[in-house]
């Protein structure tokens, strides 16, 4: 990993929007070639971070540079390198498909390369159905695929694609995560979405994202393998959440309680993480039997990612920020 | 240049594309002949001085907002903002591109009014001096609303909000010199009135034009407030990063 070939930087970048923190002290780095997913719940400053990188948003602080140049002092030269495609998908509902891709074309200087650039987007983004017809009219799933082609038209070095599968139905996700395995190859990208299975099957690195910060980091395996080598255990139990916190105290080992709230009037839930190596069952069982608690539920439980997703996004809540968004 | 060229040509599509378009345009020519017409019969005079003693008022709280209100609401509202401002392109040229195709349109509308001088050269024998100077007037004053609404435009996601500020500030501009206006203002805090008339309203310097009396200074007053909305216009969208 050379200098040369890092393509995307962010060195301790804040965002306010007025009272909100929507980023704070966010910086990572991102490779030439490399596939990025941010993955966090809605809210958790992913769409803040791709803005940033596209220069429509300006940090408040910190420094942000994309292929070597700087978002605030070149964004021209940073917005030529980018193709991004916006969660807000957005789109001149006037216009026909084709002539939007001909007003982005002239817009990135396409001249001469416009008509094969077109012809390949049409082709890699299925478009050739709709070409003639009104953006305003499309379904969900062909104005995404207008927008994304609008992001490839000029070949970027550079993908910056907010939930590019949204609105796409199964078989059309799988061929936009096709495409973007293709592209990969040449070039760098950055995606976001909440749904797991599609960061773990495109990206070579994710970046866990909650509450503006970055909460974890690493490949869909390393990930996998740091939040599922832990015991989990689940009891709901009949008493007082007072009683509850104080007699849960006794236990050792358990690195983390999160409650369940949605359990009935009377009952405590709680899920508990522990290092594998401690016996969190029998932990937990004497405690029950000690405190003469009535079970309404015991379980051990086998963290699937989605949980840890869940439990990484939530985590940080329960360990006193607090304020679901 | 080439990239205003670009945004103008897609925003002259779009304002040509759209049925609205035609039908201000319409509702234009109709209400100014309307109005013209029942003077021109009333006092029967070969000149156009009803047509344009009304016109400021009727471009600033009717057309000019109707033309300039989806400039940037229609971006902000479409969420297209985010792609216009994050495509390789200058803000101001941007900015310049969506003014030149409304500047462009009024003008448009503007061209179907002259029906009357040539209904009047049929009629008699007007004195051109005043019509052409009317006309001038009419392209500096619209190219200023436009700068104005454009501006307005660019802090809302609404067009009608966008409509109804800048059909509030234009009307305002117009009626601060309007006939016993700047008076009546003076009667309630003296000397804003005659402030207003002299260096604030668009009415003094468009009815000195009017009635052939170019003088630079109004002619600087109109292009520099153009120049300095389109400029602020360009800044707004800056800011709007922060």
């Amino acid at each position: 990993m050379t200098e040369g070939n890092v393509m995307i930087e962010l060195k301790n970048v804040y965002k306010n929007y007025g009272s909100t923190q929507a980023l704070s002290d966010v910086s990572f780095t991102v490779q030439k070639g490399q596939i990025v997913g941010f993955v966090g719940p809605n809210g958790a400053g992913k769409s803040t971070a791709m803005k940033i990188i596209t220069t429509y948003t300006a940090p408040t602080s910190g420094t942000v540079s994309v292929g070597g140049f700087s978002v605030m002092e070149n964004p021209i030269e940073v917005c030529r390198m980018v193709g991004y495609l916006p969660e807000t998908v957005p789109l001149y509902y006037d216009m026909l498909v084709d002539e939007y891709l001909e007003f982005i074309g002239a817009a990135r200087h396409l001249n001469g390369k416009f008509k094969g650039r077109h012809d390949w987007v049409v082709e890699a983004c299925g478009l050739q159905p709709v070409l003639h017809r009104k953006i305003g009219e499309l379904s969900k799933g062909f104005k995404q695929r207008t927008c994304l082609a609008q992001a490839l038209i000029h070949d970027p070095d550079i993908l910056i694609l907010d939930e590019p599968t949204s609105g796409l139905d199964p078989l059309q996700i799988i061929g936009i995560r096709k495409l973007i395995k293709d592209l990969a190859h040449s070039k760098t990208i950055i995606l976001s979405t909440h749904i797991l299975p599609e960061v773990a099957s495109i990206s070579d690195r994710i970046l866990v994202i909650n509450e503006g910060r970055i909460v974890a980091d690493g490949s869909f395996q390393d990930l996998q393998q740091k939040l599922t080598e832990r015991n989990s255990a689940y009891i709901a139990v009949k008493c007082t959440k007072k009683e509850f916190q104080s007699a849960i105290q006794s236990l050792s080992g358990v690195d983390e309680v999160l409650y369940d709230e949605n359990v009935p009037r009377g009952v405590i839930g709680a899920h508990f993480f522990s290092s594998f190596k401690i016996d969190l069952i029998a932990q937990l069982n004497d405690l029950i039997r000690n405190q003469k608690w009535s079970i309404v539920e015991f379980t051990r439980e086998k963290l699937s990612l989605e949980d840890s997703f869940i439990k990484l996004t939530q985590g940080s809540a329960v360990s006193g920020e607090g304020g679901a968004s | 240049m080439r990239d205003m060229a670009i945004i103008l040509k897609r925003e002259l599509k779009s304002y040509f594309y759209s049925p609205i378009a035609y039908v201000f345009s319409v509702i234009f020519i109709i209400l100014n002949a309307g109005i013209y017409m029942f003077h021109f019969f009333f006092f029967g005079t070969v000149d156009m001085r009803a047509f344009f003693s009304t016109l400021p008022l009727v471009l600033g709280i009717v057309f000019i907002p109707a033309i300039s209100m989806r400039l940037w609401s229609e971006e902000i509202k479409l969420g297209t903002i985010e792609l216009l401002l994050t495509l390789p392109m200058r803000t101001e040229e941007i900015v310049l591109g969506k003014f030149l195709a409304s500047f462009i349109f009024y003008l448009f509308a503007l061209s179907g009014t002259l029906a009357i001088p040539i209904m009047l050269i049929f009629l008699g024998r007007p004195d051109f001096g005043p019509i052409i100077g009317g006309y001038f007037g009419a392209v500096l004053l619209g190219a200023f609303f436009l700068s104005v609404g454009i501006f307005i435009s660019s802090f809302f996601a609404d067009q009608i909000v966008s409509l109804i500020i800048t059909s509030l500030v234009c009307g305002f501009l117009v009626l601060a010199g309007w006939q016993y206006v700047p008076m009546i203002i003076d009667g309630w805090i003296p000397g804003l009135g005659s402030f207003l008339d002299n260096y604030i309203s668009v009415s003094r310097h468009f009815s000195d034009i009017e009635r052939g009396v170019i003088d630079i200074k109004s002619i600087i007053y109109f292009l520099s407030f153009t120049a300095l909305f389109l400029y602020l216009n360009a800044k707004v969208l800056e800011r709007r990063k922060y």
